[in-house]
């Protein structure tokens, strides 16, 4: 990828992190918008621009960043197009978790920690089942156990809502549909850690993955532990998958669209494909949750429902580039 | 405000026009209810089964409690109320469970959902009747209704009466103080409130409030933060565990009403719907509100 692109990349991102900061339901100039970031403004617009605001738009970043590359490690990895980090099961997985948490009565931060529970526990179980089933680097054997494990956790969440009350319902489905709207400065702490050490892994393991797309047998005969790579890839990708689901719910085709979009900027090593589908995705889902703050004032819109409007007409425009 | 006291005198109204009704009753009466179905139903029903926790209160209120056979899984109030066959959800209910009963008569509540539930409890010839009872207005129309349907016409109107002159006491009591602006906290993700469809808005303005979001159709919408905070409320209403977690957490503290420790704790047990607790409810909410003014 040339050196203008990853400047276009990171303008993106910077672009749509100070119109994050500088739009909202508030209306704020931007002057009040800097003078609120350092503190020397009305306590309203302080509280405003860095309570609310620049944590929002941080954890949006986070996501979007985590998700891409664990989409575009996946990708890279399965040798598949459409694989994505929900596939693995982990999206079933921790809206199971997080339905359950919800169902038993729990409220605020112990949903999104049953959610990371409950996608860890599906990540892990679908690799168990992949393995029971012979195929432990496997790629289309693993793709399957997780389409199984996640038809199973939909399952058991809809027998969970079946008989719950209306509140539970609406909460439930709330935070299936994704949204950053609880973004807090912990919440922005935590996740960093998580997609810092995700997408290092992944970086560490990107030669590796170059090397998997010539093939299984290839990758073998010049030296990868495949199943050993495509491993770790899933343990990673599972990593920022449930970190970003802990944080902000399913936020779904970001996974699936950005490696693409970094794709098509002629990005060919993995290590590009990654990074640069991190930084759009951190652009994109910025856009995405900005779109859903000031859409429809006072309400909120639901960010997953955003970011596949936003990924379904790029998505078919690719594929008639395709066809 | 024109429409709370429009609603106030015509629940009044209809208290005298109750008054002036017919004592003798015939051995069938027929009922519209608000799906627009006329229903026969017989003169005083021995086995009523009640699908909406607010017709469930209003019937123990009106005297007609003890001749349930049949509740949602979601009655809690008056506490005798457990003691009555718990039939499931109030929306979409089991009408196989219903219909075991064995009921004379079952309230259901008028959503697009019981539309079919209707349909099959009549066609097994179980009188059905659905009421929305959504606001205050609602109240005194749907109690007056019950009291007719279950032949306890004199006690509905007592109870309609009473709540009336509550009310009407409380908006007067209330009418010359200063009206603080309200948020009234219903859920947190996503954050929802108190919305000007909701009975609780009418109720906070006959306490002598203004609900910071009462421009807003829905009874609870969906609302975002920053635009809370830019509509400044007062005061929040909240439950006691509310109030605790807002108080500590950073987010909820860029509120100036949260900051100031202005958020007052109310019992959120009442949302279920306009019962006859409606009166009460106002003016414990006014004495909250305005402590100096309604002390004892």
């Amino acid at each position: 990828m040339t050196n203008a692109r990853w400047l276009l990349i990171v303008l993106a991102l910077v672009t749509a992190i100070v119109a994050g900061v500088t739009a909202g339901t508030l209306p704020l100039t931007p002057s009040e918008v800097l003078h609120g970031l350092l503190g020397n403004a009305a306590p309203m617009h302080i509280a405003v621009v860095r309570e609310l605001r620049l944590p929002r738009v941080l954890l949006a970043a986070l996501v979007g960043a985590g998700l891409g590359a664990a989409g575009a490690a996946l990708q890279g990895a399965t040798r598949n197009v459409l694989a994505e980090p929900y596939l693995l099961g982990v999206s079933g997985g921790a809206a199971m978790g997080a339905v359950i948490a919800v169902a038993l009565g729990a409220r605020g931060p112990l949903v999104p920690l049953a959610g990371f529970a409950g996608a860890l526990g599906a990540v892990a179980l679908t690799l168990l089942v992949a393995r029971a089933a012979g195929g432990r680097g496997d790629a289309r054997i693993v793709l399957m156990a997780g389409v199984v494990v996640g038809a199973f956790a939909n399952a058991a969440i809809m027998v969970a809502l079946a008989g719950a009350d209306a509140s539970v319902v609406r909460g439930a489905l709330w935070w299936m549909m994704g949204s950053a709207a609880d973004a807090s400065w912990m919440a922005v702490r935590g996740l960093a850690l998580y997609v810092a050490v995700g997408i290092a892994i992944l970086l560490v393991l990107a030669r590796a993955i170059d090397v998997l797309a010539l093939g299984e047998d290839t990758a073998a005969g010049m030296g990868v532990d495949v199943a050993r790579v495509t491993l770790g890839v899933y343990v990673a990708g599972a990593l920022l998958t449930a970190g970003t689901v802990a944080a902000a719910g399913l936020v779904g085709f970001v996974g699936l669209l950005v490696p693409h979009l970094v794709r098509m900027t002629g990005a060919r090593t993995h290590r590009s494909i990654i990074s640069g589908a991190a930084l759009a995705g951190a652009a994109l889902v910025v856009v995405a949750d900005l779109m859903a703050r000031v859409a429809h004032p006072p309400a909120e819109l639901p960010l997953g429902a955003i970011t596949a409007l936003l990924g379904v007409p790029f998505f078919l425009a690719h594929l008639r580039r395709l066809t | 405000m024109s429409r709370l006291t429009a609603s106030l005198s015509l629940l009044v109204l209809a208290s005298v026009l109750a008054a002036c009704e017919r004592r003798t009753a015939p051995m069938h009466d027929t009922a519209t209810d608000d799906f627009g179905d006329t229903v026969v139903v017989a003169t005083a029903p021995v086995r009523i089964v009640s699908l909406n926790p607010t017709t469930t209160e209003l019937l123990y209120a009106i005297g007609a409690g003890a001749r349930l056979v049949g509740r949602t899984s979601y009655d809690r109030i008056p506490a005798a109320v457990s003691a009555v066959p718990d039939l499931g959800p109030g929306l979409r209910p089991n009408v196989e469970a219903v219909l075991a009963a064995r009921p004379d008569l079952v309230i259901l509540y008028a959503s697009e959902d019981n539309r079919d539930a209707a349909r099959r409890l009549r066609a097994a010839r179980v009188p059905t009747v659905a009421y929305k009872v959504d606001r205050i207005a609602d109240f005194a129309r749907v109690t007056l209704a019950l009291g007719r349907i279950t032949g306890d016409t004199a006690a509905a109107r007592v109870t309609v009466d009473t709540v009336g002159r509550t009310l009407a006491g409380t908006l007067v009591r209330t009418a010359a103080l200063p009206h603080p602006r309200v948020f009234w906290f219903l859920w947190e993700s996503p954050l929802l409130a108190v919305g000007g469809g909701s009975f609780l808005s009418e109720m906070l303005k006959v306490a002598g409030a203004l609900n910071v979001y009462d421009s807003l159709p829905e009874p609870s919408p969906s609302i975002t933060f920053e635009d809370l905070v830019r509509r400044d409320p007062d005061i929040v209403l909240a439950s006691a565990t509310t109030r605790a977690r807002m108080l500590a957490d950073p987010r909820w503290r860029t509120l100036r009403a949260v900051r100031e420790r202005r958020v007052l704790v109310f019992d959120t047990t009442i949302v279920n719907g306009p019962s006859a607790r409606v009166g009460a409810s106002a003016v414990a909410l006014a004495t909250l509100l305005h402590p100096d003014a309604f002390a004892p």
